[in-house]
C-alpha cells in the first residue's frame, strides 16, 4: 500500500509539471498546486536588490524573502480534444517583488498535436520549455522550495514563451525535439532580433532497481536592449523608503546581443528496498556571452562572458520522507572592453571585484503527511552574495488531481 | 554498497567539475587616463577634449589668466569673470548680462562650472557642442556685442595683453612647440584654446549630494532627502530632463556616445500669440533650426549649484527656485499681464513630462532643500579657479 502511494506521489507531481498530454480515456483534466513557506531570514535587506557578482540577471528571480511567502500557485486545464489533438491552459502565480512585478500569469495556453501509434508531438502557443527539466518543474515538484541557482541567473527562474515545438517523444527511452521562441522569456527579447531556439535530447531507463535518465540540450538567445524587468526596464524610479530607511537605486543597464546555454542533466535511482530509495540528480550549464552592455545615454561596453553553472543533488527516500542536500555553485568569467566598461560593470552586476564564486547548499526534509499534501523543511546556506547568509524554511505543498479524481493519465 | 560506492566519486565528480575562479575583466581602454588635475573625485568619468586641443596645467593656468582679465575686450571694461563670477557658480545674478558697450544680452548667463560634459552649450544652438567654438561667440560677437572684440580693435586688444609680463611665461609654457605663441600669427588661436581649457577644467562634484551618494547618509538632511525622493517621483518627473551626475540630460563623457539627438525642452513658460510662441529674440533651438515645433525648446541645465545661480530660465523671468517649482507645478506658466500675456500651460511644443502636479509648500522647501543640497560649496572659494590677478597684486603689495 505504501508503495502505491509513494508510486501515485511521485506520478502526481508529474502530472501536476508544466507540461503535460491527456489521455483519450481521461480526456479532461484540472489539477492545482499551492506552495507557501515561511522563512527565517531575506536575502537581501527590504529596498535592496539581489544582483549575484558577475552577472546579467532577470525575468522573475527574486530573492528569498523572510516570513511567510506563496512560493506558487498553480492551476491547469488539459484536455484531449481527440484522438490526434489536445490543448492546456495554464495560471499560475510567483513571488512579487518591491513593487508588484509578479501576480498571476498566463503560462500555458497551447494546442497540440500527437501521431496515432507513433512517437511525434507537435505544439503551439504557450509553452514551457522541455529542453531542461528543472527549468520545467515548479517549486512542488522540486524537493528544494527555491529554483536552482544557475536556472534564476541564466533563465530568470521560469521559462513560458509563445513558440512551437516539434518533437520525438518518450520512445524506447528516447525523447529528442526542438523548440523556437518568439523570446519573451528571460534572456531573450521579442523585439525585432530577438528570439530564441533550443534542441533537446534525453534518454530514460527504469530497470527493476535502477532507473536512469540524462539528456543534453542547447539553447540560443537573442536580445535587444533587454532590462532587468525584476527592479527595472521602461519607466523606473529610485525606489521609496520609508524616514529613516535609505533605498538603492537601480541602474536601468541593457543588454544587446547573443545568450548561447548548453547544458547536461541526469538522474540515477536505486531503490534499496520497499521502503529506501535513493537518488542522485544534477544538471550543469555553461552560458555564453557575446553582446554589449549599455544604457540610455550612450555609454557602453562590450561583453565576453562565459559563466558555468551546476547543481547536484543526493537524496535518501524512506517511506513518506525524503532527505536531501542540494549544492550549487556558479562560475563567471567575463571580459568587458570599453571606455564605459568600469561603470557598466559595476552597475550592471557584472563587476566581481572580490571574485566571488556564487554557492548555495540547501538541506532538505520532506514530509509526504497526505495524499495530496507535503509538509517540508530546509536549512540553507546561502553564499550567492559575498556575504554569507544562513536561513531556515517550513513550507506545506498541496498538489492535487482535482478533475477527475482517480489514476493519473501519461505525462512527461 | 553499491549506492555508496557509485553516489559519492559521482558527488565529488560533479562539485569538482564546476570550478571557480570567477572573474570580470574591465579594460576601458584609457578612458580614465589623464594627467591634467581635474580636481574631482574618481568616479567622475572624465569629458571629452578635443584631439586639437588636450588639456594640460599649463593651458588651464593661461586660460585662467585670460578668463579674469579686463584687458580680453574692445574696450577693456569687462573680462569673462563680468558674467561668470566665482560665488555664484560662474553665473552673475543678473536677470540678464551687460556686454562691453552696454547692450544687454537676451539670454540669463549660464553657469560655466561642468561645462565639460555639456552636449551642447549654449540654451538654444545644437550646433555648438565644442567649448572652442562658444568661447568666439562672446569674444567677437556682435549680436549681442559681449567683449566687443572686432576686427578693427583686435590688434589693439592682443597688444595690451603682449604688453603684460605674466603673459611670457604664460603663452611659452602651454604652447612650448611654437616659437612665439604670444605675438606668432597662432596668438588669437591660443588664446582661445586657453580660454576653452580653463573652462573645461571648472569641475564641481564636491556637493553634499556628492557625499551623500558616496555613502555619507548624514550628508542630506532629512528635508533634502524628502526633496530628492519628490525630485525622483512619478509626480514630479524633474528627474528625467535633469539626471545623472551632471542632474542634466545634456551629458556626454569619454564613456558615453549619445545615440540620440541633443536635448532641448519646451517648458511651457510662454505662450504670447496663443500658437505658441516665444518672445523673440529667445525662440530657443527654433531660431536656427526655423521648425516651428522647435519654439522655446532650450537645453535642459544642469542642477548643480542651481542655488547660487537665480535667477532661472533662459531669460532670467524666473525670480526664485520656489517660482520654478510652481511653474512646474501649474504644468506651465500662464501670464496674464503685459508684455507676453498668454497661457504657457496650453503651449503646443511642451514637453510631456511637465504635466500639472500638486505639491504642498512644505515639500516644495523639502524640493528646495534638496536642490540647495547640490551646491559645491568648495566652488565658490577654490584658489585654483579664483582670480590670478588678485594674487599677483597681494604678492606685489605685500612687504
Amino acid at each position: 500500500m505504501k508503495r502505491v502511494f509513494l508510486f501515485s506521489t511521485v506520478a502526481l507531481a508529474g502530472a501536476a509539471q508544466a507540461h503535460y498530454i491527456p489521455t483519450t480515456q481521461t480526456p479532461t483534466t484540472v489539477d492545482a498546486d499551492l506552495v507557501a513557506t515561511w522563512r527565517s531570514a531575506s536575502l537581501v535587506e527590504e529596498y535592496d536588490y539581489w544582483q549575484v557578482p558577475g552577472t546579467l540577471m532577470g525575468g522573475h528571480a527574486w530573492p528569498a524573502r523572510e516570513g511567510v511567502q506563496v512560493d506558487e500557485m498553480n492551476l491547469s486545464l488539459n484536455h484531449r480534444i481527440d484522438e490526434n489533438l489536445f490543448g492546456g491552459v495554464g495560471l499560475a502565480s510567483h513571488p512579487e517583488g518591491d513593487d508588484s512585478h509578479g501576480g498571476v500569469e498566463l503560462e500555458h495556453a497551447y494546442v497540440g498535436w500527437i501521431q496515432s501509434d507513433g512517437p511525434w508531438v507537435a505544439e503551439v502557443g504557450r509553452l514551457s520549455a522541455a529542453f531542461s527539466p528543472s527549468l520545467m518543474a515548479h517549486a512542488a515538484q522540486r524537493l528544494a522550495s527555491e529554483a536552482p541557482l544557475a536556472n534564476d541567473v541564466f533563465f530568470g527562474r521560469h521559462f513560458h514563451d509563445d513558440g512551437a515545438r516539434l518533437w520525438w517523444h518518450e520512445t524506447a527511452g528516447v525523447s529528442a525535439g526542438a523548440e523556437i521562441w518568439r523570446g519573451k522569456a528571460f534572456p531573450a527579447t521579442d523585439s525585432g532580433d530577438g528570439g530564441a531556439w533550443d534542441v533537446f535530447a534525453r534518454y530514460q531507463w527504469q530497470g527493476e532497481r535502477w532507473s536512469f535518465q540524462a539528456g543534453g540540450w542547447f539553447y540560443s538567445a537573442a536580445a535587444e536592449a533587454r532590462a532587468d524587468h525584476r527592479y527595472g526596464g521602461g519607466h523606473q524610479h529610485v525606489p521609496v523608503a520609508p524616514p529613516g530607511q535609505t533605498a538603492t537605486a537601480f541602474s536601468d543597464i541593457r543588454y544587446t546581443g547573443d545568450t548561447d546555454i548548453q547544458g547536461l542533466h541526469m538522474e540515477l535511482a536505486y531503490r534499496v528496498s520497499r521502503d529506501w530509495r535513493l537518488a542522485l540528480e544534477g544538471e550543469w550549464m555553461r552560458a555564453k556571452l557575446d553582446g554589449v552592455v549599455h544604457d540610455a545615454i550612450g555609454r557602453q561596453a562590450d561583453l565576453d562572458g562565459t559563466q558555468d553553472g551546476g547543481w547536484i543533488q543526493p537524496s535518501v527516500h524512506w517511506r513518506q520522507h525524503t532527505f536531501a542536500v542540494r549544492a550549487e555553485q556558479l562560475t563567471t568569467d567575463n571580459d568587458m572592453v570599453g571606455p564605459a566598461a568600469p561603470q557598466l560593470g559595476d552597475e550592471s552586476g557584472l563587476a566581481n571585484p572580490e571574485e566571488h564564486d556564487p554557492r548555495r547548499f540547501t538541506a532538505i526534509w520532506r514530509w509526504q503527511w497526505r495524499d495530496n499534501v507535503a509538509l517540508r523543511a530546509e536549512a540553507v546556506r546561502d553564499e550567492s552574495l559575498p556575504e554569507t547568509e544562513n536561513r531556515w524554511t517550513l513550507g506545506v505543498i498541496w498538489q492535487q488531481r482535482l478533475w477527475p479524481v482517480g489514476p493519473v493519465g501519461h505525462n512527461h | 554498497m553499491i549506492p555508496t560506492r557509485l553516489f559519492l566519486p559521482a558527488l565529488c565528480l560533479l562539485l569538482a567539475a564546476c570550478g571557480g575562479g570567477s572573474s570580470t575583466r574591465v579594460d576601458d581602454q584609457n578612458a580614465s587616463a589623464s594627467d591634467f588635475n581635474w580636481n574631482m573625485p574618481g568616479w567622475v568619468p572624465l569629458p571629452m577634449e578635443p584631439a586639437n586641443n588636450r588639456i594640460t596645467e599649463e593651458k588651464f593656468q593661461l586660460g585662467r589668466h585670460l578668463f579674469y582679465d579686463t584687458d580680453l575686450s574692445g574696450n577693456g571694461t569687462i573680462s569673462c569673470e563680468s558674467c561668470h563670477q566665482q560665488d555664484k557658480a560662474f553665473t552673475d545674478g543678473r536677470v540678464r548680462p551687460v556686454g562691453a558697450t552696454g547692450e544687454v544680452h537676451p539670454r540669463n548667463a549660464q553657469s560655466i562650472a561642468n561645462a565639460a560634459w555639456l552636449r551642447t552649450l549654449t540654451w538654444g544652438n545644437p550646433a555648438l557642442t565644442e567649448i572652442e567654438q562658444q568661447i568666439v561667440v562672446p569674444l567677437f560677437g556682435i549680436d549681442p556685442v559681449e567683449h566687443g572684440i572686432n576686427e578693427a580693435n583686435q590688434d589693439m586688444v592682443l597688444a595690451r595683453l603682449q604688453e603684460k609680463p605674466e603673459y611670457q611665461s604664460l603663452f611659452a609654457a602651454a604652447y612650448p612647440e611654437q616659437d612665439d605663441p604670444l605675438f606668432g600669427e597662432l596668438a588669437w588661436q591660443n588664446i582661445v584654446r586657453s580660454l576653452s581649457s580653463f573652462v573645461r577644467g571648472i569641475t564641481s562634484f564636491r556637493s553634499d549630494f556628492d557625499r551623500y551618494n558616496a555613502g555619507e547618509v548624514g550628508a542630506l538632511s532629512a528635508s533634502a532627502k524628502r526633496g530628492m525622493n519628490l525630485f525622483n517621483s512619478e509626480r514630479l518627473e524633474c528627474f528625467h530632463c535633469h539626471e545623472g551626475y551632471t542632474l542634466t540630460a545634456s551629458v556626454r563623457d569619454r564613456r558615453i556616445t549619445p545615440t540620440v539627438p541633443a536635448p532641448f525642452n519646451n517648458t511651457g513658460l510662454y505662450n504670447i500669440d496663443g500658437i505658441s510662441g516665444y518672445p523673440a529674440p529667445n525662440t530657443g533651438k527654433y531660431e536656427l533650426s526655423g521648425n516651428p515645433a522647435d519654439m522655446g525648446r532650450f537645453r535642459p541645465q544642469s542642477l548643480r549649484n542651481v542655488a547660487l545661480t537665480a535667477p532661472y530660465n533662459h531669460d532670467g523671468s524666473t525670480a526664485t527656485l520656489r517660482d520654478v517649482i510652481r511653474n512646474y507645478a501649474a504644468g506651465g506658466r500662464n501670464i496674464t499681464t503685459p508684455p507676453h500675456v498668454g497661457d504657457g500651460r496650453m503651449n503646443v511644443n511642451k514637453d510631456p513630462f511637465i504635466v500639472s502636479f500638486t505639491i504642498s509648500e512644505a515639500e516644495i522647501d523639502d524640493v528646495v532643500a534638496f536642490l540647495e543640497s547640490l551646491t559645491d560649496h568648495e566652488l565658490i572659494d577654490d584658489p585654483r579657479y579664483s582670480n590670478p590677478w588678485l594674487e599677483v597684486t597681494v604678492q606685489d603689495t605685500a612687504p
